[in-house]
């Protein structure tokens, strides 16, 4: 478990310089240098008087299942938003109008992230979620040249399986 | 005297006060508001609006049936969606701080994305089209299903984007009508959270749909 700064939190009250043992927070550009932190330390994250510093989870429990109703609802309306987002993403690109374009694109934009979190609420939250290891796993069959297979490899080799 | 609420961001129009912003004197009764008439906080159109009701009765569907078909309908997932999983799953080893497997899934993400088709010489009339759909239909049947299983996680993402959605129905048919005069001397934002789309030059300071603080609301650029 490494630790995490939110600068937007952080007030420079400088304590988590003092307390830690490995120099971790004290870094140029505010991120603290989890390669140095020890491993469920948490010194600063105790220290700190503004609440700036958290812990990242190492591992998450098994996710809420979803039932049918609620995948084929999503996925339906999410299905739709994609296909909006693709269309007002071609006018965006190819409008010979620069104000279409410009409004084209924020409404594309929009639909893109209606559809991730409609979607996401399909049973896609958490990346390391089983429904997203087999949704990964299903990938490996894919043997277009162009396929970024060392991508799905490197996923299912480094998130770690919910408890 | 009445009142009437933004069903958007919950700003409340009372006739005794008027609105300033809209220029709409004190005692102007609501029907005789001008249809262009837009919610000062969020830019809701008029329609948007309901009677306000001290202690709202939650609308509940007499329907417990949902008409969602059988598993056969669960089609694989097509290049398009799970370009936009992989999207969304990005942010999500962003947030754990994992940037290796951000990288991956954005990797992932571009090329399903490369896989998809767009149709050629569509215009933004059909994504109104498919918005109505979406509005009339894809909203009710998906908030029936979220209720009916209790799925509270699934709920919340249909509440954000069901006023997303009429937010975005209202400005697509001003820009049918207006045209490039409604963004000529203004911005627009798109709130990087909700997707809410926000037209004017002062933004709110939280996101009126989903109450992110207004630095997550970004400008998209004229080019």
């Amino acid at each position: 478990m490494p630790a995490y700064r939110n600068v937007r939190l952080c007030t420079k009250d400088c304590l988590c310089l003092y307390v830690c043992p490995t120099g971790a927070t004290n870094t140029e550009n505010s991120v603290i240098d989890v390669t140095k932190c020890i491993p469920d330390c948490s010194a600063c994250v105790d220290a700190c008087p503004s609440s700036a510093i958290s812990m990242t989870p190492d591992t998450y429990p098994p996710q809420q299942s979803k039932t049918e109703a609620v995948v084929v609802a999503q996925r339906a309306l999410g299905f739709s938003k994609v296909q909006q987002a693709g269309i007002a993403n071609a006018i965006a690109t190819f409008s010979e109008n620069s104000v279409t374009r410009q409004f084209a694109k924020a409404v594309a934009k929009s639909n893109h992230l209606m559809a991730e979190d409609i979607l996401r609420e399909s049973g896609y939250m958490l990346p390391q979620s089983n429904k997203v290891r087999e949704l990964l796993e299903a990938m490996l069959e894919n043997i277009e040249p162009d396929f970024p297979r060392d991508a799905v490899e490197l996923l299912l080799k480094r998130l770690q399986k919910t408890k | 005297m009445r009142e009437f609420t933004c069903s958007i961001c919950g700003y409340v129009y009372d006739e005794s006060a008027g609105s300033v912003e809209n220029s709409v004197v004190s005692g102007t009764k609501w029907e005789t508001i001008p249809d262009s008439f837009v919610c000062p906080v969020c830019g809701a159109p008029k329609t948007a609006f309901t009677p306000y009701e001290k202690n709202p009765v939650n609308q509940v569907s007499s329907s417990t049936d949902v008409n969602i078909g059988h598993i056969e309908n669960l089609k694989e997932l097509s290049p398009g969606e799970i370009s936009v999983i992989c999207f969304s799953l990005a942010k999500g080893c962003e947030k754990q701080h994992l940037t290796a497997e951000m990288e991956a899934f954005n990797k992932l993400a571009n090329y399903f994305k490369s896989k998809t088709t767009t149709a050629s010489a569509k215009t933004l009339d059909e994504t109104a089209k498919m918005l109505d759909d979406d509005i009339t239909k894809g909203f009710a049947v998906a908030n029936v299903a979220a209720q009916v299983n209790a799925d509270r996680g699934a709920l919340r993402s249909l509440v954000w984007s069901e006023k997303v959605s009429v937010i975005m129905k209202a400005l697509l048919e001003r820009f049918a009508k207006e045209g490039n005069a409604m963004l000529e001397n203004t911005k627009i934002w798109v709130c990087d959270i909700c997707g809410f789309i926000y037209i004017g030059d002062v933004l709110p300071e939280i996101c009126p749909v989903c109450k992110v603080p207004n630095f997550k609301i970004i400008e998209v650029e004229r080019r």
